[in-house]
């Protein structure tokens, strides 16, 4: 009954709706059954014509709400007819309002005439849906059966996706697990939206309805002949099979299409047999050291830079002493050699070491030194085969066991992310592993193999790499280099060979050698075969409980990390965070696994912006209360969460931890900061660097990787960058992030592995090295500069309308260089782009229905 | 089978090569040759993952018309090895230094190269020793560089306090520790003393073989007499000691000499049991030389421990040194005696050519030459005259200063702000000159004019070389 307060407020409007509703009520309880029939129809028209209202309860539903259960007793009492159906219609709509959690709506909708649900307004379709989900949730416990809920839910879904709803019609088949019976209902007009939210919410998901989600979303592309979108999912579902579908069934349709995801493909590093050979030109990413070059002219920066060039050491605040100057100091002369290679990287020239007298920098170099400014060659000629095979060729001759080795990794380096018909690596390379090759010449063979052929699956690599593994008379870097190697190779690919033979050789080797640094390598090619793979790596995380030896809880962190790599498995990250609880005694109990744990947590959240950021709140709790070995984890975490991203707030983090008194952490830390900046020449970083240049003048350890991070930071003269995520971060590059984490992993050894003689371990950094430009190419794949806006993109997910995707944008014409997180769109009607996403290597297509804007 | 075109690929250019599948693949590799001027030796060739070989049969490849075929090869000379290797400032240390004053004792050199033990020596001093010997042949044959890792290596072994490392390789050194170390293991070592053939073979027989050289070079006596302040009445106590460096202080604020610094150094005051008292008494020790050896070691105390913040601080207060040093005043009366004739003849020969010189300055003497003559036999005269002044207990002692008067040869310096950073560096005179003095900067060897040697005194503050450990040497009487 109503207060008298409420009857104060009430209009004579209302009051009237009032007297009217309550009478048609009486009718209703009156026997007079032809009354009934004019008493509901006056009812519905009332609701009906009032809940358009959204922002508060319809009035009718108000004033019939303290009638609720007068009505359901009517309803109650009369026998079945028609009528009955009428009301129960009505008692669905009216339930809304009345006792949460009864699911009452729903039940008088099953009972009712079940006319179109959406006739009675969007809320009640929502209430609907949301009842839905409930009572299936109930059924499902109680093991009973819902055939009638499907049916009333695929009524509800066309009324969604009809109006701007997809959202819920997407959550409404998840609920119910029928997300596969959704592209029935999806046309061209929705599709795009549909798609959209489904691809989003992935990484929200769990197993299994993730796959389903992108299964279904690949459905839906294939059905709207939407390509590459399609190809982008089957990538990102590791479905070889489902690629190559898509990949035969474009060419069928459209050969210039099949390139653009030729290209796609080539970004991935997917190799597919194919017999054109212009397509596989693209796939085996042949042009990319032609169109680079060409990107540098075009952006000026083609000239080669020095170290110095780099440094600006003029620039930094430290009096000349009488430690700079003319005496060669290895360790800077060491730093120079990475910065030169990092900063020149792929432009194919420098003025250090390709030039005529590049031999004599080598000779600048100290013993291991040596080895890496070899190498450095490879990473200059980056991509670039045949002309840098003729460079590192005299240095094979060398006498110099390290420059002999270099030049073996260079071999490596120089092949990494292309392919070629002639396999020049594997037989330049193949002949050093069982050869009477120096352990130096050796190490760099293996290393140099599973580089150039990282994420390949090459069955001979593994024939040739596998003996190494299983050998245990062979010294432990050996094999678990070989292992790592392996790892990259098969990354993502589950071999159930090279598992058994890891897991073998770690049951069979001593403790002492499992003991070693190079154990967690071993580890890390076990782990790096089930990236991204999630659960199948079960198996091989109850093996590794088998082993009693610290190496196999370290080892069950990397597979564990590994294989929910870019998840954003919120359950995985809490264990990790939950391994990093403990406080252990270093003397009694082995911690490294913590780092990995640390590594671990950012590993899993970098796939998505929200898990990242809180990956980030974790890292500061975890730099406030962790044990040692924690706290030199987490600048690396930070640095492979926001690989060439460098967000101001991370940025003045990590030059926080650049200060640390502890070595160690501050080391890593600004190793981590070069790793934020790759690649970008954000001035601000330059800054801090120059001025940790000056405060670390006296510091010769901290002076050098202050040094790389320049290099790193000005990677490729800022138009590479080493972030594993492309494609509108959408998709992965497996062997992207295994170079990273696998640099990362060296780096909880920093003293014995980067500082030591094992500094080339920075050259894994080339597998996840790709420039960031976009380049516009015409049918026959010649550039073809075109304008685009370039700007911040937006996440439109979800949102209403056709909102602009990027903001803040300037107009460029192609090839131009995208940032972290920055979109492209073409700036003209006159072509047609094939690609989705703005990213890379674009194929344009002129459009037909163009017109030429008449100019007075 | 007819022959097939192929692509060769080599440094980014693409040869068409007619390809006979029927003849040996050493063939094709002279083709090869003559267009590119590669070596078949040096010809790698790749086809599908693999090399070619001299004796693989071409046809089994089935190469395609058209197919590309990848070569790699460079074709005249291999870069070679830089003639001269790199030297890296972390191969160095600073330690060298101290060797470098030592080499200005020509006598050292002489002695040590009789010196006969082999370097594998069980004892670890001798060891050093020969080192050093080995390294000043070495550094006397060569005029480039030479890093002296044998002698570092024995130096580390025989006192491992050198061979301390942090994070940054081998820790900074104290140089006068060093130094120290070096001398007394030089001592250890009984070097026999080597005599010029001019001495008499009397003199050469009356020293023991014992002897050392550092004992009859470098070291020196201190008579010191022992009194109670508290009790006056009791008796002096004289006792005899030996040293190889004096110390100079640098902290007192009084201290601007090196003369005061010494004589501060000399005079102690120190706190025992007294036998007459019964109770520790307040003494004080006044100590002088009764020996001056021929070369005197003056050590600055620069660095010490500051107690209150627990850290070794340096000194940088200037004390300024003067090249010409007369001994006289630090030595006993005794000594006083024996030395003095000599050394006020000295003084006033030298006060005679300054006045000459000034003379000659002052009118442009048209006798000139006659006067260069006269001096000549002059000069034989003064010989003769300083020789008769000579103690001849003095000339005796082989290695002992006579006249008291020394003049500096070279300087040990120190640059930075605390003891444990920093860098140390040599600076030793020139063989026979006046006015230049040579600069040890680790590998880098400049010469420099005296005036920059004055420079080193402390007056820089922290951020210059300030001077730490002298090396004086007897005056050449001729």
């Amino acid at each position: 009954m109503l207060s008298p307060v409420e009857l104060d407020v009430l209009s004579e409007e209302d009051l009237q709706l009032k007297n009217e509703l309550e009478l048609l009520v009486e009718r209703l309880k009156e026997n007079n059954v032809d009354l009934h029939r004019p008493a509901l129809e006056s009812l519905r028209t009332l609701i009906r014509t009032s809940t358009s209202s959204m922002t508060s309860v319809p009035k009718p539903l108000k004033f019939l709400r303290p009638h609720y259960a007068t009505v359901t007793e009517i309803y109650e009492s009369w026998p079945e007819s028609d009528n009955k159906l009428f009301l129960a219609d009505i008692l669905s709509v009216l339930a809304m309002t009345y006792e949460e959690g009864k699911r009452d709506s729903l039940k008088y909708r099953l009972k009712g005439l079940r006319e179109d649900p959406g006739s009675w307004g969007h809320e009640y379709v929502r209430h609907l849906s949301t009842e839905i989900g409930q009572e299936y949730e109930y059924r499902q416990e109680n093991e009973l059966p819902s055939e009638d809920l499907m049916t009333l839910a695929l009524e509800i879904v066309p009324f969604f996706l009809k109006h701007n709803a997809e959202a819920d019609a997407v959550d409404l088949l998840l609920e119910l697990e029928a997300i596969e019976k959704l592209p029935d209902f999806v046309d061209k007009d929705t599709y795009a939206r549909v798609c959209l939210y489904m691809v989003s919410c992935v990484n929200l998901l769990v197993p299994p309805d993730d796959v389903a989600f992108l299964r279904t979303a690949h459905t839906i592309y294939r059905k709207e002949n939407k390509f590459t979108e399609a190809v982008s999912l089957a990538i990102r579902l590791g479905d070889y099979d489902l690629i190559r579908e898509d990949f035969d069934a474009a060419g069928e349709l459209d050969e210039l299409l099949q390139k653009q995801i030729a290209f796609i493909l080539a970004r991935q590093q997917i190799a597919l047999p194919i017999e054109d050979d212009k397509i596989q030109d693209i796939l085996n990413n042949t042009h990319l050291t032609k169109h680079f070059i060409a990107l540098a002219k075009e952006l000026d920066v083609l000239e080669p830079k020095t170290p110095e060039d780099i440094y600006k050491s003029h620039l930094e605040n430290i009096r000349p002493g009488f430690s700079s100057g003319s005496v060669d100091s290895a360790r800077q002369n060491l730093a120079s050699t990475f910065v030169n290679a990092f900063v020149n990287a792929g432009f194919g020239n420098d003025k250090l070491i390709s030039i005529d007298d590049g031999n004599a920098w080598i000779y600048k170099n100290k013993d291991n030194g040596m080895l890496s400014a070899a190498a450095s060659i490879g990473l200059i000629m980056l991509w670039d085969v045949d002309a840098g095979l003729a460079q590192l060729d005299k240095y094979l001759y060398s006498t110099e066991d390290y420059i002999k080795a270099g030049a073996l990794l260079a071999i490596g380096l120089v092949n990494t992310g292309v392919r070629n018909e002639n396999d020049p690596a594997f037989a330049l390379l193949s002949e050093h592993i069982e050869g009477a090759a120096s352990s130096n010449m050796r190490i760099c063979t293996i290393v140099g193999l599973g580089m150039a052929y990282a994420g390949s699956k090459r069955a001979d690599v593994r024939d040739l790499l596998l003996p190494l593994v299983s050998d245990t008379t062979l010294t432990m870097e050996v094999a678990s280099l070989a292992a790592l190697s392996l790892g990259l190779v098969f990354a993502g690919d589950c071999n159930g060979d090279i598992t058994s033979t890891i897991l073998q050789t770690m049951m069979e080797r001593d403790d002492s050698q499992l003991k070693e640094t190079w154990g967690r390598f071993m580890g890390l090619g076990l782990a790096l075969l089930y990236l991204g793979k999630q659960d199948a790596a079960e198996v091989t995380l109850e093996t590794l409980k088998a082993i009693e030896h610290p190496l196999s809880k370290q080892v069950a962190v990397l597979v564990e990390i590994c294989s929910y790599a870019g998840t954003g498995n919120v359950l995985k990250v809490q264990n990790m965070l939950h391994l990093c609880n403990d406080h252990l005694d270093k003397d009694k109990e082995d911690d490294l696994y913590q780092a990995f744990a640390v590594l671990g947590v950012a590993l899993i959240a970098m796939g998505e912006d929200i898990g990242a950021e809180m990956a980030l709140r974790s890292f500061n709790h975890l730099m406030h209360y962790g044990e040692p070995v924690i706290r030199r984890a987490v600048p690396l975490a930070i640095g492979l969460l926001c690989a060439s991203n460098p967000l101001l707030n991370v940025l003045e983090t990590l030059s926080k931890y650049s200060h640390e008194n502890d070595t160690d952490v501050a080391i890593n830390a600004i190793f981590a900061m070069g790793l934020v900046g790759a690649g970008t020449n954000n001035a601000r970083l330059a800054q801090m660097l120059r001025q940790l240049a000056s405060y670390y003048h006296k510091e010769p350890n901290c002076l050098f990787m202050v040094r790389i991070s320049q290099g790193l930071l000005h990677m490729g003269k800022g138009t590479i960058s080493i972030n594993p995520y492309h494609s509108d971060r959408q998709l992965m590059s497996p062997v992207g992030i295994a170079g990273l984490l696998t640099t990362l992993i060296a780096f909880t050894d920093v003293k014995m592995l980067i500082l030591g003689r094992y500094h080339w371990f920075l050259y894994y950094l080339v597998t996840s090295m790709y420039p960031r430009f976009l380049i516009t190419l015409d049918e026959n794949l010649n550039s073809l500069p075109v304008t685009v806006r370039v700007g911040q993109a937006v996440d439109i997910v979800g949102q209403a309308g056709r909102p602009k995707t990027i903001t803040g944008f300037q107009t460029h014409s192609t090839p131009v260089l995208l940032a972290h997180s920055e979109r492209a769109e073409l700036a003209t009607e006159e072509y047609i782009s094939l690609s989705h996403v703005l990213e890379g290597f674009v194929l344009l297509r002129k459009n037909p229905d163009f017109m030429e804007e008449v100019k007075d | 089978m007819p022959p097939v075109k192929v692509n060769v690929k080599w440094k980014g250019q693409s040869y068409e090569v007619e390809l006979d599948t029927d003849a040996p693949a050493s063939d094709f590799k002279g083709q090869l040759y003559s267009i590119t001027d590669v070596e078949p030796s040096r010809q790698k060739i790749m086809i599908k993952g693999g090399i070619l070989k001299d004796d693989t049969d071409l046809k089994t490849l089935n190469i395609k018309e058209g197919a590309t075929i990848m070569m790699m090869g460079t074709p005249g000379e291999l870069p070679k090895e830089p003639p001269k290797k790199t030297l890296f400032i972390e191969d160095m240390t600073d330690r060298q230094l101290a060797e470098t004053c030592l080499r200005i004792i020509p006598e050292l050199q002489e002695s040590l190269n009789r010196f006969p033990n082999s370097v594998t020596s069980p004892d670890l001093q001798i060891n050093l020793t020969t080192s050093l010997r080995d390294l000043y042949k070495q550094l006397n044959r060569t005029t480039e560089s030479y890093v002296p890792f044998t002698f570092l290596r024995a130096l580390r072994s025989a006192f491992p306090q050198f061979d301390q490392r942090n994070a940054n390789g081998y820790m900074q050194q104290d140089a006068e520790e060093c130094w120290s170390q070096i001398v007394t293991s030089l001592n250890n070592a009984n070097i026999p003393v080597y005599r010029p053939n001019d001495i008499s073979t009397a003199s050469e027989s009356s020293s023991s073989s014992n002897e050392s050289f550092v004992n009859q070079y470098m070291t020196g006596e201190f008579t010191s007499i022992l009194k109670c302040v508290d009790a006056p009445d009791e008796p002096a106590s004289t006792t005899k000691s030996t040293f190889t460096k004096l110390s100079c202080f640098t902290s007192d604020k009084d201290i601007n000499y090196m003369q005061n610094g010494i004589l501060m150094a000399l005079d102690e005051n120190i706190e025992k049991d007294s036998p007459s008292l019964g109770h520790i008494a307040n003494y004080t020790k006044k100590s002088r030389i009764s020996r001056l050896p021929s070369y005197l070691t003056v050590g600055f105390v620069r660095f010490f421990w500051k107690n209150n913040r627990q850290i070794r601080t340096k000194i940088t207060r200037r004390v300024q040194f003067p090249f010409d040093y007369d001994a006289y005043d630090l030595c006993t009366d005794e000594l006083k005696q024996k030395i003095g004739p000599l050394r006020n003849h000295i003084l006033e020969r030298e006060k005679e050519k300054d006045t000459a010189k000034r003379k000659a300055k002052a009118s442009l003497n048209p006798n000139e030459k006659e006067t260069a003559e006269s001096k000549s036999d002059k000069d034989n005269e003064v010989n003769d005259e300083i020789k008769k002044l000579i103690d001849p207990e003095l000339e005796k002692d082989i290695g002992a200063n006579v006249s008291g008067l020394y003049e500096l040869c070279a300087v040990l310096t120190h640059i930075g702000r605390s003891a444990d950073s920093g860098h140390y560096i040599g600076w030793a005179r020139k063989h026979d000159s006046t006015e230049e003095w040579v600069k040890y900067d680790d590998d880098k060897v400049s010469i420099v004019p005296q005036s920059e040697i004055q420079k080193l005194d402390g007056s820089g503050g922290s951020d210059w070389h300030i001077g730490y450990i002298l090396l004086y040497r007897s005056k050449k009487l001729v």
